[in-house]
């Protein structure tokens, strides 16, 4: 009997797995909490593919992205990402590039919603931060160096 | 265990800059703990979904590299009056909300 339902499960989630791999259900609908896979990438390129289904983003300087030029601690790096002179933005996303897994978070914006973002991130050592947004359906970058005096992962 | 959260902003022009702090661990489970030789268990808020008068404005997923008792500002289209509502989720199920008349 559990053997039985054991098999069951796995099917189950062979099936859904298989429904989102051939795109019939798009990840959004079918995961409507989280990403795991992008957040388990461990390169911005994977991770971007796995959000946005590409990686290829034109850099725009129409992103402010506002970042400490050095971090004395590395575990809270203030980031802002202000994209609000560009028209139809849909998603923010920000990584740090040399992060074990670099992507940070993600924003989905609806209409009501400006394409603004302010946090504060963790990061390991010197590396750039990328803001990725997602505009009109198309991708822009913008990318920070910022220097890490005491690294944040740990701690 | 709820989450608590902290909430301010005030609607401008038809703009309102909400800040939210949230008072959680962040833990991203990649941390060692000396002692053991384990990592600590993950524990980070994955899910944040804001609505401006019940509508979905912004949802955002996060991963445990958003600082610990995290701080997040977002712009919205909203008039004074308006209430924008913060509900949250962690990777352990626990969730948090806030209201705000903005």
């Amino acid at each position: 009997m559990k053997r039985r339902s054991f098999l069951k499960g796995t099917l189950a989630t062979g099936a859904a797995a298989v429904a989102v791999n051939a795109g019939l259900l798009t990840p959004s609908t079918v995961l409507a909490d989280w990403n795991a896979k992008a957040f388990a990438a461990k390169t911005t390129d994977d991770a971007l593919n796995s959000v946005y289904g590409s990686a290829a983003a034109a850099a725009s300087g129409d992103i402010k992205l506002k970042a400490p030029a050095i971090a004395e601690n590395g575990a809270v790096t203030p980031v802002t990402v202000d994209a609000t002179s560009m028209s139809g933005v849909e998603s923010i996303a920000i990584l740090a590039s040399k992060n074990p897994m670099p992507l940070v978070c993600t924003y989905n914006f609806g209409a009501a919603a400006q394409g603004y973002v302010s946090t504060r991130i963790k990061m390991g050592e010197t590396m750039n931060v990328i803001a990725i947004v997602k505009a009109g359906g198309k991708l822009f970058k913008a990318e920070q160096e910022v220097k890490v005096t005491i690294g944040g992962c740990g701690g | 265990m709820a989450i608590n959260i902290r909430m301010r902003g005030k609607a401008k022009g038809g703009v309102a800059e909400v800040k939210a702090l949230i008072k959680h661990e962040m833990e991203s489970g990649a941390r060692m703990n000396k002692k053991t030789g384990k990592p600590y268990p993950a524990k980070f808020i994955n899910n944040v979904k804001v609505t401006v008068n019940g509508v979905e404005a912004v949802n955002s997923d996060w991963s445990g590299a958003v600082s610990a008792n995290p701080y997040m500002a977002i712009m919205l289209n909203a008039n004074s009056g308006d209430e924008v509502k913060v509900s949250l989720t962690d990777n352990t199920g626990d969730t948090g909300e806030q209201t705000l008349k903005v």
